[in-house]
């Protein structure tokens, strides 16, 4: 039985954290299909705006579930979201094939499902009895899959499995050279995966604030969303893939310098150069 | 044959490359803290012990390589894919996962140590600067250097794997060699100076780091020095080893038993590894080893 520890008192309480997190993620992917059905691939980089969204929730989620005392279990939690998270997302959008507006609903009932037996299977079979861990893994599912649908709606600008999964050269599908085939889903998972865990891992101490972390998170997403909007040029138009790198690049620089301010709020001392002096001395 | 002569040649040269990756890995993760010791330092301004060691922690070091090799592949692809020169395409993704890596590093001094202002353990914005410059240096190498081994791999000895792909499992093997054998050569032994050696770091000097030195007070740029004469060769002989001897086994023995020879072989060269780990713990344990009572 683990004892439950608080990091620090939070303004926002994290239900309405998650809550506005999963309507950022999945008003944005909604947009980014809008922009699928009526053929243009400009609205690409509203996935980077959901994974960004996704990362907020996912945070706050990391946060709740360490405080229940598993350190370094904070990396391994971002790996076993994005884990289950691409289960879902694939088993999502095969679904394209149905109705391309069911898939990021679907991804996250998907996630849900499989993150409750996880959670399910760790807590109960494994023993860890951590009472919000059933609820935190089956969050950091579905997470990891919206997450994970929002960077490759960066990179391919879709959410279908045969948009990811197909790539039309000289006008012959090709598997080889698609997202899913050339493993660039790869790139995706990492990149979500450290930037899920890193804003709480980096912040953690005695001195952590939500908003500090809150913006590390967002950076985090922005800068993820830099490096997938680069890979798009493969895949999206040109105009598509400089709209998503600019959006990046400017949400990523605000972000980066806003975290900046805040750190420096939240320091004990800002010094360049100076020499430090022992407390007991 | 020719085929054969040219799979050596490779084999050797991407040895090469993944001893100077291992190398470069190490010496970058042991100045910026992200091995083992790094609890002790986020511990010592708790102890009351103010220091100027940067606190990089971004994951384990095996998560963060998987990243920046994986992303810089995945560039480099993307790159090849669009008629860019292969050698190019190389630079453009470490350049891109460099930057990455840079940004972790920062965000992640940034945050730690202003969550320890209870402490009064301040932000050196110098220490920011000159380190994360030198990690990003050494970042580059490392990145680099396995970022060709995968496409050597990939374009010369036709592996099935996608780069980005061969890029998830070198990443991960170059951080888990650093992590697992580049971190005993340095870490305790340069970090601890202040304890006896072999004494290990009992409770009553947890976060008692070394935060001073011959000029001036230390930041951990000075552990770049100390990591490249012992932890970085040591993580470079390991992973140069690993790349080497799968390549090699693979294209010797790929023809025999359909296949299985590449196998066979393999499980033996991990038989003699443990036999010769064996020889040397037990050679190392009867020349300094047990720690007893002195005479």
């Amino acid at each position: 039985m683990s004892v439950k520890v608080e990091a620090s008192h939070d303004g926002i309480p994290h239900n309405k954290v998650m809550a506005i997190g999963a309507v950022i993620s999945l008003v944005s992917l909604y947009i980014a299909i809008i922009g699928t059905v009526i053929g243009v691939d400009y609205l690409a980089f509203f996935g980077g705006i959901a994974a960004v969204g996704a990362l907020i929730w996912g945070n706050s989620t990391i946060k709740k579930l360490c405080s229940y005392g598993i350190g370094t279990g904070v990396p391994s939690a971002g790996m076993l979201a994005f884990g289950s998270g691409l289960i879902a997302l694939l088993f999502a959008s095969a679904l394209a094939g149905f109705s391309i507006w069911i898939v990021p609903v679907a991804a996250l009932v998907i996630a849900l499902i499989v993150g409750l037996f996880l959670g399910w299977i760790s807590n109960s079979v494994l023993n860890m009895k951590i009472p919000v861990m059933t609820r935190s893994i089956a969050e950091l599912a579905a997470v990891g899959a919206l997450a994970l649908m929002g960077l490759g709606v960066v990179a391919t600008g879709t959410v279908s499995f045969t948009g990811i999964a197909t790539i039309e050269i000289l006008g012959v599908s090709v598997y080889n050279a698609s997202y899913l085939g050339a493993g660039v889903i790869a790139v995706s998972f990492m990149l979500g995966a450290i930037a899920l865990q890193h804003p709480f891992n980096a912040c953690l101490g005695p001195g952590e604030k939500q908003d500090r972390t809150n913006m590390l998170a967002i950076e985090c997403g922005f800068l993820s969303m830099i490096i997938m909007a680069v890979i798009s040029f493969v895949f999206v138009s040109l105009a598509a893939a400089w709209i998503s790198f600019v959006v990046a690049i400017i949400g990523w620089a605000v972000s980066y310098v806003k975290y900046v301010a805040l750190s420096k709020r939240d320091a004990a001392a800002w010094l360049d150069a100076k020499p430090f002096s022992d407390k007991e001395e | 044959m020719q085929e054969i002569i040219i799979g050596i040649g490779v084999t050797a040269l991407a040895g090469a490359l993944a001893a100077v990756a291992g190398a470069a890995e190490d010496t970058e993760s042991n100045i910026g803290s992200q091995g083992d010791p790094n609890s002790q330092v986020q511990l010592a301004p708790q102890m009351g012990y103010t220091h100027r060691i940067y606190n990089k922690a971004v994951s384990g070091e095996p998560p963060a390589y998987t990243l920046w090799v994986t992303l810089a592949c995945g560039v480099a692809w993307a790159f090849l894919m669009l008629g860019v020169n292969a050698i190019l395409a190389i630079i453009f993704g470490t350049v891109l996962a460099t930057f990455v890596q840079g940004v972790y590093a920062t965000t992640a001094y940034l945050g730690r140590t202003a969550s320890l202002s209870k402490f009064g353990q301040p932000v050196f914005i110098d220490v920011v600067k000159s380190v994360t410059t030198v990690t990003m240096a050494h970042a580059f190498v490392a990145i680099f250097a396995t970022v060709t081994v995968c496409y050597l791999m990939m374009t010369v000895i036709g592996h099935p794997f996608a780069l980005p792909l061969l890029g998830i499992v070198w990443g991960l093997a170059l951080g888990a060699a650093g992590s697992a054998t580049g971190n005993p050569y340095y870490g305790k032994e340069r970090q601890y100076q202040n304890q006896k050696f072999g004494a290990g770091v009992p409770i009553s000097a947890s976060g008692n780091i070394v935060r001073y030195a011959e000029a001036g007070q230390r930041s951990s740029i000075d552990n770049g020095f100390f990591t490249a004469k012992f932890g970085g060769p040591a993580s470079g002989i390991c992973f140069g080893l690993i790349v080497f001897f799968e390549l090699w086994r693979t294209i010797i023995f790929e023809d025999f038993l359909a296949g299985w020879g590449a196998v066979i072989v393999g499980a033996l060269i991990i038989v003699v590894f443990m036999i010769i780990d064996r020889y040397v713990e037990v050679w190392a344990r009867k020349n300094y080893g047990p720690y007893t009572v002195e005479a």
